[in-house]
C-alpha cells in the first residue's frame, strides 16, 4: 500500500491509522473524506483538536478531564464528600454518572495495573488517591474497575494499600443486564451473578 | 460433526481452492511437498483458530499476500455452521460464525472439534513436558467450553506476573512487592483451578488410553499418566512465596502449572525411557484415540479427524487396527503412497502441484 498516495495524503492515512479502534481501511476512508468535503468542515475539526488539547485537562484532585484547575464534579458543591468512586478512565466516569444513582466523588486512576503494557502502580494515580483517602473525611471507596484480569489485579491491588481504619473498601459486583433474558447470558456472568446472589428474605 | 466445504485464498500453496468433502473416508494423495497436509492443516485452522503444526501464524500466509482466508462449511448433528477466518499478516485476524463476529475462541469449541493425528506425534512420547501439558489442555477445554476462561485466565496472568518480575530486575519496592502479592493471588486462583481440570482429564483419559494401546497394539498392556506437578501437595500460593526470591533473580516464574508434566509409563517404566521405538509409537496413537474417544462420548459425535501422513510410519496391521478403533466419523487423511488396502474410501482427491482432482471410485 506504501507509495500510493502523494506524502500529504499518506501522513494523514497514518496519523487517523494510529487512533483507537481505528483501522487502516477506515483511516483511508476518512482521510478521502477530510479530502472532498470544503475547507471550512476540515478547518472546525482541526479547530476543536487544537482548541480541546489547549483547554482541556486533567483536574488536579480525581484527574478526571475538565477545563479547570477543578472539574466539574469536584467543584460541585453539592456533591457527597464521604465517597470515593474509583474508575479506570474519564469515560467511566461518564458511564457511572448517566445512572444518575451516585452522588459522590470520582477518582480516576488512569489505566489498570497491566504490566505487559509496562503499566504498574506507580504509573497510575494511585499515590494521589491514598493521599486522598488518608487525609480524612472519607467513608467509603467504591473502586468500579474492569471486571477483566487486569481491573481484577488493580482492585485487589487497591484493597491491600487502602487499609484505612473507618473506610470501607466495596467493589462494583458483577451480575446480568437489566431488561434482558436469563437464557442470553454468557455462562461467565450468570456465574458471577450466581456468586454475588443477594438474599431478600431470611438470614 | 463433518465439514462439507471448503475454500481458500492465500492459505499456504493455495491460491483459491473450493472443495468439497463426502462424509466417511476421504484420502487425499500426492507426493511429497504438493500441499496435502496445508488442506489438513486449513480444516484445523477453523475449527481451533491455530495451527496443529504448531507453525507460526504467517507461515499460513501465501507468500507475497497480505492475509489468508479460510472458509468451511461444517454441519454438527444436522446444524450447519460457516466459518470465516481472514488471517492477517500485519493487524489482528477477524473470524466469524454464521456471519457474525466470533466473541470467544471457545465459542468454536461449540461448533467444530478436530482431532489430529501428526507425523510429529512420536514427540508427545519421546518430547518434553510443553507437548503432553498442551494436549492435556486442549482436551480440557474441548470437553466443556467454559474451561477455556479458566485456562486462559491463568496463562494471561502468568505472563502478567512474568513481565512485572522482569521489570523490578530483582530489586523489590513496596508497591513491587504488593502488586506480586496481588498476580501470586491471582496466579494461584487460576492455576489451582486449571490443575484440578487437568487430574479430572487424567483421570478419564488413562483407562481410555490403556484400551486403545490395546485395541492398537493387539495385546494387553497397562498405561499409566500421571500428572506430575512440584507443587500441588504444598499449594500454588505457598510454592509462589516459596519461590519468589528465585522467581526475582531469574526474572521469571519458576513453579506452577505451566511446569508441570504428564508422565507416561507402559508396565511399570516411564514409556519415555524405556518403551521400543514401536511401543512409543503405538503409545503415541492410543493418546490421540482416547482423547478422540473421550470427546465423542461427552458431545455424542465424533470430532473431524485429520490423519496427517500416519500410515507411512505404521506396518499394515497397526493401521488396520488403528482404523478400526476408530468411531465412526469423518477422516481425512493425507499419505503419499496407496493406503492400506484395507481402508474404505469414500472420497479420493489426486493432489498435484496446486492443483486437486477428484478420482471417482
Amino acid at each position: 500500500m506504501a507509495g500510493a498516495y502523494s506524502e500529504a495524503i499518506q501522513d494523514l492515512i497514518d496519523a487517523l491509522g494510529r487512533l483507537p479502534g481505528v483501522g487502516p481501511k477506515s483511516a483511508q476512508r476518512i482521510a478521502f473524506h477530510l479530502l472532498k468535503v470544503d475547507v471550512d468542515e476540515a478547518n472546525r475539526l482541526a479547530r476543536a483538536i487544537v482548541r480541546a488539547k489547549e483547554r482541556v485537562r486533567f483536574c488536579s484532585v480525581c484527574f478526571n478531564l475538565g477545563e479547570h484547575e477543578l472539574c466539574e464534579i469536584c467543584s460541585d458543591v453539592k456533591r457527597d464528600d464521604h465517597v470515593i468512586c474509583v474508575v479506570e478512565e474519564p469515560r467511566d466516569v461518564v458511564a457511572i454518572e448517566r445512572t444518575h444513582e451516585f452522588r459522590g466523588r470520582y477518582h480516576v486512576l488512569q489505566g489498570a495495573i497491566d504490566h505487559l503494557q509496562g503499566v504498574g502502580p506507580d504509573q497510575l494515580r494511585i499515590r494521589e488517591l491514598i493521599a486522598r483517602v488518608t487525609a480524612g473525611g472519607i467513608t467509603e471507596v467504591i473502586i468500579c474497575t474492569n471486571p477483566n484480569l487486569e481491573g481484577e489485579a488493580t482492585a485487589l491491588y487497591l484493597s491491600k494499600v487502602l487499609d484505612v481504619p473507618g473506610v470501607t473498601i466495596s467493589r462494583l459486583s458483577s451480575g446480568l443486564p437489566v431488561g434482558g433474558d436469563l437464557e442470553y447470558a454468557d455462562e461467565l456472568t450468570l456465574g458471577r451473578a450466581l456468586e454475588g446472589r443477594r438474599v431478600i428474605t431470611g438470614d | 460433526m463433518l465439514i462439507r466445504r471448503l475454500w481458500l485464498r492465500d492459505f499456504r500453496s493455495y491460491g483459491e481452492l473450493d472443495l468439497s468433502f463426502t462424509d466417511g473416508t476421504c484420502v487425499i494423495l500426492g507426493p511429497n511437498g504438493v500441499g496435502k497436509s496445508n488442506l489438513l492443516e486449513a480444516i484445523g485452522y477453523a475449527a481451533q483458530l491455530d495451527s496443529f503444526r504448531s507453525a507460526p501464524i504467517d507461515a499460513m500466509i501465501r507468500r507475497g499476500a497480505d492475509s489468508a482466508v479460510v472458509r468451511a462449511q461444517l454441519d454438527r448433528n444436522g446444524r450447519e455452521a460457516l466459518v470465516e477466518a481472514e488471517i492477517n499478516r500485519s493487524g489482528r485476524n477477524r473470524v466469524l460464525l454464521n456471519r457474525q463476529r466470533l466473541a470467544r475462541t471457545s465459542d468454536l469449541t461449540d461448533v467444530v472439534l478436530v482431532t489430529a493425528f501428526a507425523p510429529t506425534d512420536l514427540e508427545l512420547i519421546k518430547g518434553g513436558p510443553g507437548l503432553r501439558r498442551s494436549l492435556i489442555d486442549g482436551l480440557v477445554v474441548s470437553m466443556d467450553s467454559r474451561n477455556e476462561p479458566v485456562k486462559a485466565g491463568f496463562e494471561r496472568s502468568l505472563r502478567q506476573r512474568n513481565a512485572l518480575l522482569k521489570q523490578v530486575r530483582g530489586r523489590l519496592d513496596t508497591s513491587a512487592s504488593a502488586t506480586l502479592d496481588v498476580w501470586d493471588h491471582q496466579l494461584a486462583d487460576s492455576g489451582e483451578r486449571l490443575s484440578v481440570l487437568r487430574q479430572g482429564l487424567i483421570d478419564d483419559l488413562t483407562p481410555l488410553v490403556t484400551k486403545a494401546y490395546r485395541d492398537i497394539a493387539g495385546y494387553e498392556a497397562e498405561v499409566v499418566l500421571h500428572y506430575a506437578s512440584s507443587w500441588r501437595e504444598r499449594g500454588l500460593k505457598e510454592s509462589l512465596v516459596a519461590s519468589r526470591e528465585d522467581d526475582l533473580r531469574r526474572g521469571v516464574t519458576l513453579v506452577g502449572p505451566h511446569r508441570d508434566d504428564v508422565t507416561i509409563s507402559l508396565g511399570d517404566m516411564p514409556a519415555r525411557t524405556h518403551a521400543s521405538q514401536g511401543e512409543q509409537r503405538t503409545l503415541a496413537l492410543a493418546l490421540r484415540v482416547a482423547g478422540h474417544r473421550l470427546l465423542a462420548g461427552i458431545h455424542g459425535s465424533s470430532p473431524i479427524l485429520l490423519l496427517d501422513d500416519v500410515f507411512s510410519e505404521l506396518d499394515d496391521n497397526r493401521a488396520e487396527a488403528l482404523l478400526a478403533s476408530l468411531p465412526d466419523g469423518q477422516r481425512i487423511l493425507t499419505t503419499a503412497t496407496e493406503p492400506p488396502s484395507t481402508v474404505h474410501t469414500n472420497q479420493l482427491l489426486m493432489v498435484a502441484e496446486g492443483t486437486i482432482t477428484e478420482r471417482t471410485l
